[in-house]
């Protein structure tokens, strides 16, 4: 009998003893089992202990005991070891023998080191791993108001920064295991559930599906996904049923979220705005236009717009989840419903989600699995994030205070139009109802399958095959109606216009591995061979469409345009992926260790004279604590040295990018006839590769007390090579870019985690911490390549990469005899901004190799770090998470233009304190009024002077994004033991983003970054961007779990 | 059988042909190198796709360069607006260059489309030799090809000088720079493809309408030996298109345009860039970057007709000089074709009233898509190059009959210059007004190195009399205004830092 290991219901019947533990179901062995071995399991005090994993050494053959701390579970006649362990206790291996009652008592404190962890393609021992992974389980992270599992794990994982750039539910966060990136091959890890790798994200996966979550970081771990792992690899392992009993659990929360106060950016408010521009003119000799007069008749008047967006919203979660577990199968299902508002006007994102797991145990040596997850995400965004006009977050927060969101009646405006006398050169559409009235939709029908099939001819052998699906059908539907528009300055009534897209994925892989595992003596080996098939397909479909006739109809015919040469079109993306893997596990007496694996990749990906690709790595470990100089030393209880090196790859290149692609829509016309023209718009590499990997990572796990303290660390180095880089090259060839595998970039760093049981009484108070320290640096790039610019970022050989770059501020002129110094020819004057004559030739210029540009920021953290504090005392529970990075910047777009001192946009409330000088009547700046603080330089003349301050990227913009955020705080309490109704039942109170300790004053959200929504222009090259992204609201909830 | 070979992998899963199949994952939705250019089909399409770069070229940056960059046209500042200062540079003669180099990105398109069209026909000539066809087509094609190229590095030498010279296609990363050639070698090369294409193409009757013909190949040869003084080998093939009789003057000059539909490629065209109005993607919107702004909808509606005239903010460019203006003479009938006036509700200048280029707005439907084509050579330029080719030869009497032909369409008397010299002038003067905003001007001036005599003086009087120069009251052009006064542009910056060779 084969039992799968899990009891997640347990874990909120007894938060002390969190068993959720479970052997991975990917390589099955059953054997022949004719005894029947009983016990019960006590801790030192005598206390039954239920929940702990009793285990057929050498076998995934195992049980949990039940309430009462009973187990039994079927052993082979010829007897065998048995593995018990629980989280929290030292694991104990018992020879059967001849016996079949065998009652043990566990020792607590071995806290860790005897979980089984999943790796890839199998489990292992933690004990026994020699790579660098990590482990999250789900207890660690329930009760999280989330749409998004990633959001959980902020601040949990050593070594893996996770920030939310955007506060849109279901979208945003960005994942990077130790500081892995690339120049354009994505820097996203390979994210793999239940032994399956999916295609796409796991942004809207429903975290209550989730078992636990491994994060594979150093080569040794990840090789066998070989030209997918070089950004690392994330395992998810879905629920599986538990032990012999139904359980059946609720799990609902509801709350409300709102955006905090702190970090909004601080505008000029209407009374203001008009004393700003009444200056402007004055300052300028220009007669002051009626409007600006009096600013005090705008007092009380102000127009919030970027408030105007924001709304408090609800939101509610509610997940059933039913286990069973019958001799011959066991089964269970997660149904969730997920709903969330959006802060945002009229955003709404709900999910509809089902798993359901099945394992049947068709005989002694036969067992299949059938795993299906249908899911629907519902998901309606205003056009929120994007910057210079894109975004209505972005233009609300420039559109003059004095512009009446609503008219005299109430009603909402539709397009302001100040007279062009007062500055009003971009005009503004009502944000307000662009957010209500465009329709911005998703939909997504989702759906991931698995089947397996396992037979074990002898014992130690498995012959496994899966067959895994996933498939996508996903419909964007867009409409803009005459009435309302999301861009800046776009005449009400605009042209109403539309997009349809259909977009379908399908996948599947099959898997075929055959896993061998032996004891001789003091010597245990595994091996493992497999070999398999994957296959991906996307097909859209996209039609545009524009002037409708009537805002009611919006289907394309309806249109009088299909918006031909502007993005009606269809695609199809495939790739395949063609692979054989290995795995050597060998360790004597458990304590030295030592693995290797290699895997081999072909790709359609790769160019057709470089098809293949070998990831080998090797590890080894050794377990000091068992030897016996240490085992004498009582404060040690554990210690394992560990290394590994290994060769891995990152396959996101593209599908094509290897061909010289003819496009054959660049027509022309010839009278009034289009006549059909084609041309080759890229040009072929027929040798282009992956970007190639080399990873050492030297590591210590040590536990000390008996385990009150556990320790881990790793230093890692890493070198990338082989990137792949759209070379930019000379358009007087014709192309733009050259696909090649060029350059190297080294990244190493340490990362540190610690937990400690601080007190274990009545109090059970237990701290985890974790800081990383990642860095990189560019070694290469193209031959006679030294740097490549992104918008506000240079990627420099010797320097890490994509620092931010432009001109060193320096001040403002404020006299004739500074300006005698180096300027801007034309455009210095006084109270014009002053920058650094970094080259020294006495001008400044912007642009071009030789200026006065400089490295000026670092996107990147010095550190990143996390901490999480769990509290419980009888029946309550706290749990307090926090987050934060150190030492990065951040690039301030939306200055661009709210510290655009041609007034022509609302302002940061800043600019009141500016540098303010008075023209002459020859229209020249001349006599200083005031210095101000500044921050803000003068606002005479127009665009020919402030334009400098505001187009030239310089150290202006930069703001410190450090910051330390309380993600979460949650506080439970169980109500007693079994009733009648329930078997057990808990009740808490979370808040999500509680609040965030910053200095940043460029936004809200410190975690941001241009390319969270895709509007990084240049990706990776163009790091650290605040796009002015939806902010992430604080959410407050109140829930219950109950199990039946 | 896509099954197939599935099926037959999981059972071989070892074999490498299966695997190769398996792996073999080509784009569907489009043709790769590897199975295009084989059939006159795809040559026919890959010369249409080598024409539509003059689209671009012609729609976004030709006027820059070639009209704003001159006494002809200037921007109509908007003080309020500061973001055009590119275009701004331009027509400032202020474009910021150092080292030879500049940022500007009218500069750097302007670059980049013509060694588009460049790389599109090398690609073309390289290979159509080797593939089997009828060869009256493929002579038509190959000449298609051979004047296109002539024709943009004809464009690139007049606006940069020396620049690289790529003859084949590039294939590798290495081969994408090249050193500068001198302008003479690329001239030279100009001389041979366009002396091939001229007899490679077929004659404008033959030719379907729109595309170049055996007339267009001798102009732009023509134009290339007016440039080097070559008068005699010019004289004779303006004479040949002359004498062909393909082409006459239209018989009123406002018709010698096209309209957004109708009017295109007439008798006078000797070359026009096609653009089709409508929802397609081949329209224009030349008039939109030309008129002044702010404009209300109702201001606008009133020039263009469309259906939904939207207002523009901003400012814009190419406004007509007074010096242009000034230039025709009394009672000359293309003055009113040409110009005409617009007042502007929410200008910020006490005279509210701004000229804008007449000739270019025809109406249309929608607001911001324009059908109209724009005129590369038309036969007033073939008679007034035959003029000054003969005047230049010493044969005035040959050529004034050629001016005067021009003069008579419109409306003017017959010219008064018979020496030499002054039929210079005149002739130099008629180009002005008949060619007026097509493109012609910065190029007449540098061919005749007359730089510092025009662009100086309008620049003093812009700085003189900014008001009059379309400057609100109060202000006036940058204190680097009329600085920049070389005969060729900067090579554009971006393109610099990709190349060694400058």
């Amino acid at each position: 009998m084969f039992t799968s290991l899990i009891m997640s219901t347990a874990v909120y019947a007894n938060p002390a003893h969190t068993e959720n533990f479970r052997i991975k179901t990917n390589v099955d062995n059953p054997s022949t089992l004719d005894r029947t071995v009983r016990g019960k399991i006590t801790d030192e005090s005598g206390d039954k202990l239920p929940g702990v994993s009793v285990v057929l050494k050498g076998t995934t053959t195992g049980t949990v005991t039940d309430t009462d701390g009973a187990y039994s579970l079927n052993t082979p006649d010829q007897g065998g070891t048995l593995i018990f362990s629980s989280v929290g206790y030292l694991s104990q291996e018992i020879n059967v023998g001849g016996r079949t009652t065998i009652d043990i008592k566990l020792a607590a404190d071995s806290k860790a080191l005897s979980e089984v962890v999943v790796v890839g393609y199998g489990s292992q021992l933690k004990k026994e791993i020699t790579g660098a992974v990590q482990t999250i389980k789900a207890d660690e992270i329930r009760d999280m108001p989330v749409s998004q599992v990633t959001q959980k794990l902020q601040g949990k994982l050593a070594g893996v920064q996770i920030n939310q750039t955007t506060g849109k539910p279901g979208q945003g966060m960005s994942i990077r295991i130790r500081g892995q990136l690339s120049v354009s091959a994505g820097s996203d890890p390979l994210y793999v559930i239940d032994g399956f790798p999916i295609t796409g994200s796991i942004g809207n996966m429903n975290p209550d599906e989730i078992e636990d979550i491994t994060i594979l970081k150093d080569a040794a771990s990840t090789s066998l996904y070989g030209s997918r792992a070089a950004n690392g690899v994330v395992l998810i392992t879905t629920k599986k049923s538990t032990n012999g009993k139904t359980n059946i659990s609720l799990n609902a929360y509801v709350g409300t979220q709102n955006v905090p106060q702190r970090g909004l950016v601080k505008m000029l408010n209407a009374e203001e705005f008009a004393q700003f521009k009444k200056e402007y003119y004055e300052d300028q000799n220009q007669p002051v236009p009626t409007e600006f007069q009096d600013p005090s008749s705008y007092r009380g008047k102000n127009n919030d717009w970027y408030g105007a967006l924001l709304r408090r919203a609800p939101l509610q979660s509610y997940n059933l989840t039913v286990t069973t577990n019958t001799e011959k199968s066991s089964t269970s299902v997660v149904a969730g419903v997920f709903n969330q508002q959006g802060v945002v006007l009229n955003n709404a994102y709900r999910r509809y989600s089902l798993r359901i797991n099945n394992e049947y145990r068709v005989s002694k040596k036969v067992s299949l699995g059938f795993n299906i997850a249908p899911s629907y995400i519902f998901d309606n965004t205003p056009k929120s994030d994007g910057d210079r006009g894109t975004g209505i977050l972005f233009n609300a927060l420039h559109t003059w205070p004095v512009m009446p969101i609503r008219d005299a009646s109430g009603n909402l405006t539709t397009y302001n139009t100040f007279p062009g006398s007062t500055g009003n050169i971009f005009n503004y559409p009502n944000w307000v109802r662009a957010a209500n009235e465009l329709v911005n939709e998703t939909k997504k029908t989702g759906f991931l399958g698995n089947a397996y099939a396992a037979y074990s001819p002898i014992k130690g052998l498995t012959f496994k095959a899966s067959f895994n699906t996933e498939f996508l059908a996903q419909k964007f539907y867009y409409f803009n109606p005459s009435t309302a528009t999301y861009r800046i300055n776009v005449p009400i009534p605009t042209t109403a216009s539309s997009i349809r897209q259909n977009l379908q994925n399908f996948s599947w892989l099959n898997e075929n591995t055959v896993t061998y595992n032996k004891q001789l003596g003091e010597h245990a080996f595994e091996i493992l061979a497999g070999a398999t098939l994957q296959k991906f397909r996307q097909e859209v479909l996209t039609v545009s469409a524009d002037t409708y006739p009537d805002d009611r109809v919006s289907t394309p015919q309806s249109a009088i345009n299909i918006s031909r040469g502007n993005g009606t079109s269809s695609g199809v993306d495939q790739f395949t992926l063609s692979s054989y893997l290995s795995r050597l596990t060998y360790n004597f007496k458990g304590k030295y260790l030592f693995t290797a694996a290699i895997r081999a990749d072909g790709s359609s990906r790769f160019g057709a004279d470089n098809r293949w690709g070998t990831f080998p790595s090797a590890s080894v470990g050794w377990v000091v604590s068992d030897e016996e100089f240490l085992k004498s030393v009582k404060q040690v209880s554990f210690a394992k040295i560990r290394s590994s090196y290994g060769v891995i790859g990152n396959n996101n290149i593209g599908n094509y990018t290897q061909y010289a692609l003819v496009n054959n829509t660049v027509n022309s016309v010839f009278g009034s006839t289009v006549s059909a023209g084609a041309a080759i718009t890229s040009l072929a590499n027929r040798n282009l590769g992956w970007e190639k990997t080399k990873q050492f990572d030297l590591g210590l796990d040590l536990g000390l007390f008996n385990d009150r303290i556990t320790f881990v660390y790793d230093y890692y180095t890493k070198r990338t090579s082989n990137l792949l880089y759209s070379v930019q090259i000379a358009q007087e060839a014709g192309f733009g870019n050259f696909n090649d595998n060029i350059g190297d970039i080294k990244f190493w760093g340490n990362e540190f985690s610690l937990t400690t049981r601080n007190t274990v009484g009545q109090i059970k108070w237990t701290t985890n911490a974790n800081i990383s320290i990642n860095r990189n640096k560019v070694l290469a790039l193209a031959d006679g390549i030294d740097r490549v610019y992104g918008s506000v970022n240079i990627t420099k050989v010797g320097q890490p990469f994509g620092q931010f770059y432009g001109l060193i501020k320096d001040g403002y002129y404020s006299s004739a005899e500074e300006l005698k110094g180096p300027v801007v020819p034309g455009r210095s004057a006084i109270g014009v901004i002053r920058y650094k004559d970094i080259n020294g030739d006495g001008v400044i210029t912007n642009g071009g190799d030789q200026d006065d540009r400089t490295i000026i920021g670092n996107p990147f953290p010095k550190f990143t770090y996390g901490i999480t504090n769990n509290v419980s005392y009888k029946n309550f529970d706290l749990s307090v998470t926090g987050s934060g990075s150190q030492g990065n910047q951040l690039y301030v777009t939306h200055l661009y233009s709210t510290a655009n001192l041609d007034a022509v946009f609302n302002m940061v409330a800043g600019v009141k304190d500016r540098f303010r000088v008075k023209n002459n009547a020859a229209g020249v700046a001349t006599t200083v009024i005031t210095k101000g603080a500044g921050k803000f330089g003068a606002s005479n003349n127009g665009g020919n002077f402030t334009g400098l301050e505001r187009d030239w990227a310089s150290t202006q913009f930069l703001a410190n994004a450090s910051y330390f955020t309380i993600k979460n705080v949650t506080l439970g309490y169980n109500i007693g033991k079994s009733n009648k109704v329930f078997k057990s039942a808990r009740l808490y109170a979370s808040v999500q983003q509680l609040y965030v300790f910053t200095k940043y004053w460029g936004g809200p959200n410190p975690e941001t970054s241009g390319q969270g929504d895709g509007n990084g222009d240049g990706g990776n090259l163009s790091q650290g961007r605040d796009f002015s992204n939806y902010p992430v609201p604080r959410t407050w909830t109140v829930g219950i779990n109950l199990n039946f | 059988m896509r099954k197939k070979i599935i099926i037959a992998c999981f059972a071989t899963l070892a074999f490498t042909s299966c695997q190769d199949k398996f792996l073999s994952v080509t784009p569907e939705t489009s043709l790769s190198s590897d199975t295009f250019f084989k059939t006159q089909a795809d040559f026919q399409q890959a010369v249409n796709a080598a024409y539509a770069p003059l689209r671009t070229i012609f729609n976004d940056r030709a006027w820059k360069l070639g009209e704003l960059h001159s006494d002809n046209s200037y921007y109509a500042r908007n003080k309020l607006f500061g973001a055009v200062d590119a275009t701004e540079n331009i027509a400032d003669f202020a474009i910021p260059t150092a080292n030879g180099v500049t940022a500007n990105d009218n500069v750097l398109q302007q670059w980049r489309q013509d060694y588009l069209i460049i790389a599109r026909t090398n690609q073309i000539l390289s290979l159509i030799d080797k593939v089997d066809f009828d060869p009256t087509i493929k002579s038509n094609l190959k000449g298609q090809a051979l004047f296109l190229r002539a024709f943009a590095y004809f464009e690139l030498a007049r606006y940069f000088g020396s620049v690289p010279l790529h003859l084949t296609p590039v294939t590798v990363r290495q081969e994408a720079a090249l050193p500068l050639s001198k302008v003479e070698d690329i001239y030279a090369q100009i001389e041979k493809d366009s002396k091939e294409a001229s007899t490679s193409l077929l004659a404008k009757p033959k030719q379907e309408a729109g595309r170049v013909t055996s007339g267009t190949a001798k102009m732009l040869l023509a134009n290339l030996y007016i440039v080097q003084k070559k008068w005699a080998e010019a004289g004779t093939l303006l004479s040949d298109i002359v004498k062909s009789g393909e082409y006459s003057l239209m018989p009123n000059y406002d018709d010698a345009f096209s309209g957004t539909s109708a009017n295109k490629n007439n008798a006078e065209s000797v070359f026009e860039v096609q653009y089709l109005e409508g929802s397609a993607g081949y329209n224009g919107n030349l008039i939109y970057q030309m008129i002044p702004a702010p404009i209300t909808a109702a201001e606008l509606f009133a020039i263009t007709g469309t259906s939904n005239p939207q207002s523009i903010s901003g400012e814009n460019n190419n406004i007509p000089t007074p010096d242009i203006i000034a230039a025709y003479e009394t009672g000359d009938k293309r003055k009113d074709v040409s110009i005409a006036y617009v007042t502007l509700s929410q200008s910020l200048r006490t005279d509210k009233k701004y000229p804008y280029i007449k000739k270019f707005a025809r109406p249309h439907s929608q607001q911001g898509n324009t059908g109209q084509n724009f005129p590369v050579y038309r036969y007033a330029e073939v008679l007034l190059f035959l003029a000054e080719s003969l005047n230049e030869q010493g044969k005035p009497a040959e050529a004034i009959p050629y001016l005067n032909m021009v003069r008579t369409r419109a409306g003017l008397a017959a010219t008064t210059a018979s020496a030499q010299a002054d039929l210079r002038e005149a002739i130099f003067k008629e180009r002005r007004v008949e060619l007026a905003f097509e493109n012609k001007r910065w190029f007449d001036i540098i061919r005749t190195d007359r730089i510092t005599e025009i662009i100086g003086a309008y620049g003093a009087r812009v700085k003189a009399n900014p008001t009059a120069y379309y400057f609100p009251d109060g202000s006036v052009p940058p204190p680097n205004a009329f600085t920049v006064l070389g005969k060729y542009y900067g090579y554009p910056a971006v393109e610099s830092a990709l190349t060694p060779n400058f």
